[in-house]
């Protein structure tokens, strides 16, 4: 299966989200590989602490790939060549966690042609190998989203099952620009059904992520005074309106993640460790990053609102 | 000046099989095997259901005229054509080759193009071919710019798989394997030698022969694809061995995970099948060591005496709820 990671704007913790969902799924014994199509600013060697990839990733990266300058984009084995002291050891019966880099430099390109032919024979072969291929596509509409549009519109591809996960911040403005980057004139909609998708089809494999939500019941806002909590739980009501009214309401949140500061800061991916040895990191955070790597692949969650 | 149309003799031949489950629900039978390997419309697939099914598609030629890569990086330029054909085998393994020949020396400027298409799967060096270093090149890799024997068969290996005929709904995941072969040819009478068979990282495995010059470079290439295959076979099932927790997991659980490989990949193993005769005793080198059917057999008979131990609960079942 296809994941496609989107968001309207920079900052709402995509990446290290996706990170999270590919490290959470291998656990669980997929194969799973991450693909970082954040050209221009690749985080993903950072979130996954393999600091080699950067190197190995400038002339082989996956741009480098699509344009055609390289045959095999460069694939980092993250158990084996990460310098995090958790993840260098992979538990038994977990699956294989392989990181495709985007290259550090590189933006634009053209995503008709050879380099969407290059795009799909990827997507076809990787598909062919790993249980759950997740994409991370750089922030708004982008030249890596109108390419991932186009690629799964093409023949080839429509046998393979592709979702899509919008990411965006619990705030007014996120939620209007979440929904206006699918419902909008030229949103991920729109441009799906230029490229030749069906319009219900596409709607209904796109789910939004609630990131940095936080959540007033929460230990981290226990300390806070009664007029504090009490607006907290009004803005959290009005926030819940306003994405209903845009059509972001529950029925298409495949999940949230809450405010979490090793999320926010260390942009890194959060081990069992974290939460149980060094208790940096909590158990909430823990269980909806595990819930939503569930619900990626629950069919339960994608059925038609 | 050769006569045109005949080859100086060649001293070398190399080539890179790449290996891996044909992305479809069902296994092909002969009949789509061959519109699936048909890439000429000239010439047809030859197809054989004897001792097993096996397609062979005609052959296609990439002209090339770059690098050739080197171990000691010395820098030969070699123009000609590269062959690549496909394979598949039991309508479920799918492999692509590209492979060449070269002669010893060739000469320093470049001839007209009607010179290399008459010599189809000979590229010829510039200046003298440094062998040793070229064969060790070639099993190493390339580098940027340099002759990509990968990337040719990479190339015939998507064009397949974009076929309509495939759903991409292969029965279970599994990777492709890489294996480059480079085979020395040593004068006629000499017998031919399985020198080295390697396994290397991230699914390359690379072959080095030694093989007289009556053989044609195509029979060498049949031997490595039949190599590849009981390889990606091997590689695969120990791997789905592995993912299945035997003995951790609960028993039905692991017996599922190993369903794909009784129906799918158990009846393919049959080393030599469709291997030139003259070559198919370099096969008794690798059942010596390491033993590839040896631990085929192993494999086979732990995944049957799992399926049978699973089998006894449900036949006490069967004879308590008569």
């Amino acid at each position: 299966m296809l994941i496609f990671a989107a968001s309207d704007k920079g900052g709402t913790g995509r990446s290290v989200t996706s990170a999270n969902l590919a490290y959470q799924r291998a656990l669980t014994g997929d194969d799973v590989c991450y693909l970082d199509f954040d050209f221009g600013s690749p985080t993903a060697s950072a979130v996954f602490d393999v600091p080699d990839a950067r190197q190995a990733a400038e002339d082989r990266g996956l741009h480098s790939y699509l344009i055609g300058e390289t045959s095999e984009p460069v694939r980092i084995d993250v158990w084996a060549d990460t310098e995090h002291r958790v993840l260098r050891n992979q538990p038994p019966g977990a699956g294989r966690l392989i990181l495709m880099p985007g290259n550090l430099s590189g933006g634009e390109f053209a995503t008709t042609g050879e380099n969407l032919r290059r795009c799909v024979d990827l997507l076809l072969r990787l598909n062919s190998e790993f249980d759950l291929i997740i994409v991370d596509l750089s922030a708004g509409r982008s030249y890596a989203v109108e390419m991932a549009l186009m690629a799964t519109a093409q023949r080839e591809l429509s046998g393979i099952e592709a979702r899509w996960l919008v990411f965006h911040r619990w705030t007014r403005q996120h939620v209007e620009a979440a929904a206006g980057l699918v419902y909008g004139k030229r949103g991920i909609l729109a441009h799906g059904v230029a490229s030749g998708h069906d319009e219900d089809a596409l709607r209904g494999a796109i789910r939004f992520v609630r990131a940095a939500v936080p959540d007033p019941d929460s230990a981290l806002w226990s300390q806070a005074t009664p007029t504090q909590s009490a607006w907290m739980e009004q803005c959290d009501t009005e926030l819940k309106q306003l994405a209903s009214h845009h059509g972001i309401g529950y029925s298409q949140v495949l999940g949230s993640v809450p405010l979490e500061p090793v999320l926010q800061w260390r942009e890194q991916l959060i081990t069992d460790e974290d939460v149980l040895d060094s208790q940096i990191a909590t158990m909430e955070t823990w269980q909806a990053l595990s819930d939503l790597a569930a619900r990626l692949t629950d069919d339960k969650y994608w059925e038609e609102a | 000046m050769a006569t045109p149309g005949r080859s100086a003799r060649s001293v070398l031949a190399c080539g890179e099989v790449r290996t891996g489950l044909l992305p479809s629900f069902q296994a092909l039978d002969g009949r789509a095997a061959a519109q699936l390997l048909r890439l000429r419309a000239d010439e047809h697939v030859r197809v054989s259901e004897r001792p097993n099914l096996y397609a062979l598609s005609p052959e296609v030629l990439t002209g090339v005229d770059c690098r050739l890569p080197t171990s000691n990086g010395a820098k030969v330029r070699g123009v000609g054509t590269v062959i690549a054909r496909a394979a598949l085998t039991e309508g479920r393994v799918l492999q692509s080759t590209a492979y060449f020949s070269a002669p010893a020396d060739g000469p320093d400027v470049r001839r007209p193009w009607g010179h290399y298409l008459v010599r189809p799967g000979v590229v010829e060096p510039f200046g003298k071919l440094p062998e040793q270093a070229t064969a060790d090149g070639v099993l190493r890799g390339g580098g940027r710019g340099d002759l990509d024997l990968g990337m040719i068969s990479e190339g015939l290996l998507a064009q397949l798989v974009r076929h309509p005929l495939l759903d991409h709904k292969a029965p279970f995941k599994s990777r492709r394997t890489h294996l480059r072969w480079a085979a020395r040819r040593t004068p006629e009478g000499q017998e031919p030698a399985l020198d080295r068979f390697t396994l290397a990282q991230d699914g390359l495995r690379t072959v080095e022969l030694r093989v007289p010059e009556s053989i044609p470079a195509g029979a060498v290439a049949g031997l490595c694809e039949d190599l590849a295959l009981h390889d990606w076979l091997l590689t695969t099932v120990v791997h789905m061995l592995e993912n299945s927790r035997l003995g951790a997991a609960d028993g039905p659980a692991a017996v599922l995970a190993l369903r794909p490989a009784v129906d799918h990949l158990l009846h393919l193993w049959m080393p030599r099948a469709h291997v030139d005769r003259a070559l198919g005793h370099l096969w008794d080198v690798l059942e010596r060591e390491p033993g590839f059917s040896r631990q085929w057999e192993n494999l086979r008979q732990r995944i049957r005496d799992q399926l049978a131990i699973q089998a006894i609960p449900l036949l006490h079942q069967a004879l308590s709820t008569r």
